[in-house]
């Protein structure tokens, strides 16, 4: 507020919506701010990368130990058994690296072989290569080919 | 005016139709590896997300920094930003949405907090952050000054959410379309994809001209309330 006893030369005070205006915009800067490191702490703080692939945890498997992480890798074929609780079955690395994995619960719908999936468990212990986990989600490619390129469909709706 | 919003109207219609129509029944249904019908999302969640992306907030980018460049600065160009704005965030929640919807039954899950869906939920929480910021502002130069100052800042956001599954390990795929040289999709499902991108960001300025044209009503508006209030004084006075 503009005290109206001294004379001066300088600029006359804004009209009071600016400073409110101003009082606000800061306001909504707050929150912002705020509700974007809500985000960030639940989300990439920890950290940038969402898994660690199966090489990665097995040559960093001591400062691991048994805490919880996602650890991604292919499912090997011929593998996968299906137990009274969930899904066993072996995760590959690149080259030799394997690490037998049992899960609790069912697997998604598109859960196969050969396909990379990130497995959010723990490794039972700090010496084992058996990884526990209680979620499995399979990580898609970006390909998409046709089921049947090569059969058309015929003016009556069958398909050949 | 009228002309270009009857004839985007009709584009929208005829290009959204086709996408469906060839989206649902003509092409084939991708390998069960892939999904199989799960995989038709792909002609909705991708172009939706490039409209949201690169479509609308490109248009408030480009309308804001002509709104800065005093050569260029007028109100039509805060208005354009302004709407594209709030236009951008139907298409980023459609965005989350339809991406949930499609990684529930692929990933196993409704959301990850990896970097690409990270990226993109603050995204969607900083162009709220413009809206509420024009509101905050009652003065129309310094409303559209500082919402020209923040729309290009929080744009800044756009290519990390693009890089995001090239720079850090995502559970989101890598992408599909916007890799060159590196097209997966296979025949009739990829020119179908393309179409789609077509009609959604038809329908993107059809939906930004009728919100333009609101806008463009609301400030008429504002200024009749104005002028009568002005000369109801002035009567006052006399």
């Amino acid at each position: 507020m503009a005290d109206t006893n001294e004379a001066t030369l300088s600029p006359v005070a804004p009209p009071p919506t600016a400073g409110r205006s101003r009082r606000r915009s800061i306001g909504v800067l707050v929150v912002l701010a705020l509700a974007v490191g809500a985000l960030l702490s639940q989300g990439l703080l920890h950290s940038l990368n969402y898994f660690v692939t199966v090489d990665e945890a097995l040559a960093q498997k001591h400062s691991l130990g048994t805490q919880t992480l996602r650890l991604e890798g292919v499912v090997a074929p011929g593998t996968i058994v299906r137990t009274a609780t969930g899904t066993s079955f072996v995760m590959t690395g690149s080259g030799s690296h394997r690490v037998a994995v049992s899960v609790n619960g069912t697997p998604p719908q598109l859960f196969q072989a050969n396909i990379p999936v990130v497995v959010v468990g723990r490794f039972a212990s700090v010496s084992s290569l058996h990884y526990v986990g209680n979620q499995i989600m399979v990580k898609h490619s970006s390909t998409y080919i046709a089921a049947h390129p090569q059969r058309v469909k015929a003016p009556n709706g069958t398909t050949r | 005016m009228k002309f270009t919003q009857r004839y985007l109207g009709v584009a929208t219609i005829v290009t959204l139709v086709a996408t469906i129509v060839l989206g649902l029944w003509v092409t084939p249904p991708a390998t069960q590896a892939q999904g199989g019908d799960l995989a038709r999302l792909l002609y909705i969640h991708p172009a939706i997300a490039w409209v949201a992306l690169y479509v609308s907030f490109g248009t408030t980018t480009v309308a804001s920094a002509l709104y800065l460049w005093r050569r260029t600065r007028s109100m039509v160009m805060d208005r354009i930003a302004y709407c594209a704005m709030e236009v951008s965030v139907v298409y980023i929640i459609l965005t989350l949405i339809t991406g949930s919807i499609w990684g529930r039954p692929t990933w196993g899950v409704w959301w990850a907090w990896d970097a690409r869906l990270t990226s993109t939920a603050i995204l969607l929480v900083l162009a709220l952050g413009y809206l509420a910021l024009r509101r905050a502002n009652d003065d129309p130069e310094i409303r559209a000054r500082r919402s020209a100052v923040f729309g290009i800042l929080i744009a800044l956001n756009v290519p990390v959410i693009h890089y995001s599954v090239l720079w850090w390990k995502t559970l989101h795929q890598g992408p599909t379309l916007l890799t060159p040289g590196q097209i997966a999709v296979h025949g009739s499902m990829l020119w179908t994809m393309l179409l789609s991108f077509f009609a959604f960001t038809f329908q993107f300025f059809w939906l930004l001209r009728a919100r333009y044209r609101v806008e463009e009503q609301a400030t008429q508006a504002r200024g009749i309330e104005q002028a009568d209030a002005i000369a109801a004084r002035q009567r006052e006075g006399a």
